[in-house]
């Protein structure tokens, strides 16, 4: 007895795969990030208003190379697995072209160094501590020093 | 003409050879085959990936640190030809190769020999925590029982004796 046709699709190629890795989607590398952290984190984090950014770019996550679109989220981003897994995987050095060179025979090969990671303070946070410090212990410190 | 090394696997890339990836910040990533190539850009860790020269040198599978890497370099001033220190050049090659491949062969010999000592004490372990496969429990209970019966026996009568000499002895010292 002829019933209907299949309608189903069952196989669904790997483009979908693929489209991630294309380099129009490419997003920042463990080495790239890293450089952030040692040089360029000061700016990163305190960078000027940007319509075009998600959170006008006054929300950004510098291990994991995001922006959010507001403190709430960014809180929210911290406490995820991404974020964490992320910490983690830069808690080592990250891989490199010297590195793959060195694998190969030019120099010895020195196994990469551990360190902590810490998330970054939030803004708000870091304001609070700030008006902490400034509430006038500083001023009254030096006036007792000029006072010595 | 440079023989490259790949990002990926460190393996050497022959000019005419394999395909290089320009990041955005200049970077030049050299990859020598497909392979490597759709690793990378699944962003797989070399360190974690067992067929990469990177994986056996962090593991210790390689020898790592030795002088012999010393003479591999990468060397960007252009020299003008001199016919006797090419051939000297090519006389160290062979030399530096013959000694790192010796290097390398006593260093896995090492590991290896170590592998059989270790081999060697889990087997031990082995046997000791499975006794019982190869020799009952219960074999031999019941003549250990009768053994330990008699022997309870015996001590009760050496008991009985003692008992008997102490009242020989107090019946001594009375009269």
């Amino acid at each position: 007895m002829p019933g209907p046709y299949k309608r189903k699709k069952y196989h669904f190629g790997d483009t979908h795969l693929k489209k991630r890795w294309r380099t129009k989607r490419r997003t920042k590398d463990l080495d790239e990030i890293d450089h952030d952290i040692n040089h360029k984190a000061e700016p990163l984090l305190n960078q000027e208003i940007d319509v075009d950014r998600p959170g006008n770019a006054q929300f950004y996550c510098l291990h994991c190379a995001r922006y959010f679109i507001s403190e709430e989220a960014m809180k929210d981003h911290f406490r995820t697995k991404v974020h964490k897994r992320r910490l983690k995987a830069l808690e080592l050095e990250p891989y490199s072209i010297e590195e793959s060179e060195r694998a190969a025979g030019m120099g010895s090969y020195i196994a990469p160094k551990k360190r902590k990671m810490q998330t970054q303070p939030l803004k708000s946070e870091e304001s609070t501590a700030k008006r902490s410090d400034d509430d006038g212990d500083d001023i009254m410190d030096d006036l007792n020093k000029d006072s010595k | 003409m440079r023989i490259e090394n790949c990002y990926f696997c460190s393996s050497r890339i022959y000019p005419g050879h394999g395909i290089q990836f320009v990041r955005n910040d200049c970077k030049v990533f050299k990859f020598c085959r497909p392979k490597c190539h759709a690793a990378f850009k699944k962003k797989k860790n070399p360190r974690k990936v067992k067929w990469t020269k990177a994986y056996r040198k962090t593991v210790g599978k390689e020898l790592a640190i030795d002088p012999v890497f010393e003479f591999e370099k990468r060397r960007d001033q252009p020299l003008k030809y001199d016919r006797e220190l090419w051939q000297k050049t090519v006389e160290a090659m062979k030399r530096i190769e013959g000694i790192r491949q010796r290097r390398q062969g006593v260093y896995v010999m090492q590991r290896l020999r170590k592998a059989r000592e270790l081999e060697r004490d889990s087997d031990v372990k082995e046997v000791q925590r499975n006794m019982e496969l190869i020799k009952s429990p219960a074999a031999g209970l019941k003549e250990r029982k009768a053994m330990e019966e008699s022997i309870v026996e015996v001590t009760h009568e050496s008991d009985n004796e003692m008992e008997l000499d102490e009242e020989d002895r107090q019946e001594l010292v009375e009269v």
